[in-house]
């Protein structure tokens, strides 16, 4: 044990070097600077929120509809000219990004249901998510503005019906059914609170997989280049130790990395997102009341599943490592891998791995790293033959890969084994 | 004096290429006997086998009486090897390098400080070992790679070329190093194509060539035996 620590240190201080905490912080800092400017600029774009205004009509209703925008925080800059072009020059000028034309006749023309056109100009200086913003606000709030003009002109002329069953004759309650939990929801809500939730898991999952197992493939490649393989190859600890010990440290550095990531990655997010423990308010005792949140047992599962995932990621990388001739090389021999990881992981972002055709199924089904990406699902869905099937599946793999690393380590193939690219072939 | 070490008809295949073909000698206890031939001769072969770095194909090698196929692990406890090529962590200092392979051969018993301090007079780097291995120069890292492969005392030392690299005066600290210390009881097995090299350190010589061991004795033994003036004229003259 004594010799094991040994080595597992000394393995972790050469992984923890300048570069690492240089690259660790940087991340950290990018991560936390741009979530953070997102949100200033979120923030600044919801209090000022200015508009221009050309008012040609002047009735008590365009009045009222400029007063209602005032409410929702538009601040509105009104042009006292009466030329449409004069007040798009104003615009321009007073670097205005949006522009309402009320035509002359409007509050008239709602009064006897002959509806007038509110001309809307946007200024696009740029191709962002926020450059058409205003065009979407007024859109919602012309909608809503005409669901209730036409609601109370019905309420006039029909008196007896409710205008919303009148335009609304049929209607549905949704509901939401998993497994033998049923509750009252919008099923794409719940798939959209559902994704949001577990967006992370995948991301945690490939940057841990890619991370650690880069480190290991480095680790002995560095060995190699630096001439010390062969000394401590010959020193009194069991192969064996050598290969765990690697795997250890990689897997340390890869995992407290990763989780470093991630927090720089939620700041990032949260300057979209808003944060979303805000956002579950409301759907949340629904998602308790279809037994959709992970329960500890649950989260148990998927860290079993993690685990076996990286053990299977640090095994496979230990073979590759070995081919390896230099630093350099190592960093090509990663590539197989990362497309081992990042195969299943766009699979499970954009389409339901368990959806896939049968021979598609079968690829994705022999690649290890693909089950702990269905393994959320498959423990909200109670599919416990799929998280059997998945962490048999891993372990097996595992112990073969374990296999055929301590048959490497503990033969010439250790010193001799290469992968020369120029050639292709694999050297024994 | 005891055998320490037994090689008999060890034979070596990489793949169709026989790269030993059944060598066999002997190391006795405070000798040190040099295996000397040329490049490609099989004499890092036969270190590295020794050396539990790579499997035979055939043929017995004994330790303290410890079969290599058998005991590896004994093997290790009792060896050091110093490979041609050797290099040392380079983000360690070479204190930090000698304490965590001292820590290998201490298990119980409490010993790292003492061949740690042991090291530190073989290496005769001074304050130098409290810098970066990847600041040293070659000569400095072969020094401090001779003293981690003796501090322990072993019972074998194994050295492939230990004078690979370095220049006259490094050359000449090294082979005082060895010398000292196998005066201590220290046995040595070393390989070199520097056959003045080996006939300065050795007690006993093997001569290899293509696998096969030519000749065995002592330097003085070979020279009267060919009538050469050194082993590098012995050498010539048993391969014409």
């Amino acid at each position: 044990m004594k010799k094991f620590s040994n080595l597992l240190i000394k393995e972790i201080r050469e992984l923890i070097n300048k570069q690492l905490i240089f690259s660790l912080i940087f991340t950290l800092f990018i991560f936390y600077f741009i979530g953070q400017m997102t949100r200033v600029e979120a923030k600044r774009a919801e209090t000022s929120r200015r508009l221009g205004v050309l008012d040609l009509d002047r009735s008590s209703f365009s009045r009222g509809l400029l007063d209602n925008l005032r409410l929702v925080r538009f601040e509105i800059d009104e042009f006292e000219t009466g030329d449409k072009e004069e007040a798009l020059r104003l615009a321009r000028q007073k670097n205005l990004n949006f522009v309402l034309v009320i035509p002359p006749g409007l509050g008239e023309g709602v009064e006897k249901l002959e509806p007038r056109e509110i001309e809307t100009y946007t200024f696009l200086r740029s191709f962002s998510l926020g450059a058409a913003r205003y065009s979407e606000i007024f859109r919602v709030i012309l909608e809503t503005a005409n669901n209730y003009l036409s609601n109370e002109a019905l309420k006039r002329k029909l008196p007896e019906i409710s205008p919303d069953n009148l335009k609304k004759p049929l209607k549905s309650r949704d509901f939401v059914i998993v497994r033998d939990k049923k509750a009252e929801a919008s099923a794409s809500a719940i798939a959209a609170f559902m994704y949001t939730q577990s967006i992370f898991v995948p991301i945690i999952l490939a940057m841990i997989l890619i991370y650690s197992s880069q480190m290991v493939i480095s680790a002995i490649a560095m060995e190699k280049q630096n001439k010390t393989l062969e000394t401590l190859l010959t020193v009194p600890i069991s192969r064996s130790s050598i290969v765990a010990a690697k795997m250890l440290a990689a897997g340390i550095v890869g995992l407290v990395s990763t989780l470093i990531y991630l927090a720089g990655f939620r700041w990032y997010m949260r300057g979209f997102t808003g944060d979303l423990t805000q956002v579950a308010g409301g759907l949340a005792p629904i998602i308790k009341e279809l037994g959709l949140s992970l329960t500890t047992s649950g989260s148990l599962i998927l860290l079993i599943s993690l685990f076996l995932a990286i053990l299977c990621a640090l095994a496979l990388a230990t073979i590759l490592g070995v081919l390896a001739e230099d630093y350099r090389s190592a960093q090509s021999l990663i590539m197989p891998l990362l497309l081992l990881v990042m195969i299943p992981y766009f699979l499970s972002i954009f389409t339901d791995l368990r959806a896939l055709s049968w021979p598609a199924r079968i690829v994705i089904y022999a690649i290890p790293f693909s089950h702990p990406f269905m393994t959320t699902q498959n423990i909200l869905f109670h599919n416990y033959r799929g998280i059997a099937f998945g962490i048999i599946y891993m372990l097996a793999v595992f112990i073969v890969l374990v296999i055929i690393t301590a048959r490497i380590f503990s033969t010439d193939r250790v010193l001799t084994m290469k992968l020369r690219w120029r050639r292709r072939q694999l050297v024994l | 004096m005891a055998v320490v070490l037994e090689v008999e008809g060890l034979r070596k295949f990489y793949g169709q290429f026989e790269a030993l073909k059944g060598i066999s000698f002997e190391v006795k206890e405070g000798e040190i006997f040099g295996l000397i031939g040329p490049n490609g001769a099989g004499k890092t072969t036969a270190l590295r086998i020794i050396a539990t770095l790579l499997t035979m194909s055939g043929g017995k090698v004994k330790l303290l009486g410890y079969d290599l196929k058998q005991n590896p692990e004994k093997f290790r406890e009792n060896i050091s090897y110093l490979p041609e090529e050797a290099g040392a962590y380079r983000h360690l200092t070479g204190i930090d390098y000698l304490r965590f392979m001292a820590r290998f051969y201490d298990s119980s018993s409490g010993k790292t400080q003492e061949f740690i301090e042991r090291a530190v007079a073989i290496a005769g780097l001074g304050e130098r070992l409290r810098d970066k291995v990847g600041t040293y120069s070659k000569g400095m890292v072969r020094k401090l790679l001779l003293a981690r492969a003796l501090m322990t005392k072993p019972v074998l030392a194994i050295l492939d070329e230990p004078t690979s690299g370095l220049d006259v005066i490094n050359s000449l600290e090294v082979r005082e190093i060895i010398k000292s210390y196998a005066r201590e009881g220290l046995s040595v097995l070393l390989s070199s194509h520097n056959m003045l090299e080996v006939e300065y350190l050795s007690d006993r010589v093997a001569l290899i060539d293509q696998g096969r061991i030519l000749a065995i004795g002592t330097p003085q033994e070979l020279k009267e035996k060919y009538e050469a003036p050194n082993l590098e004229v012995v050498f010539r003259r048993i391969v014409q």
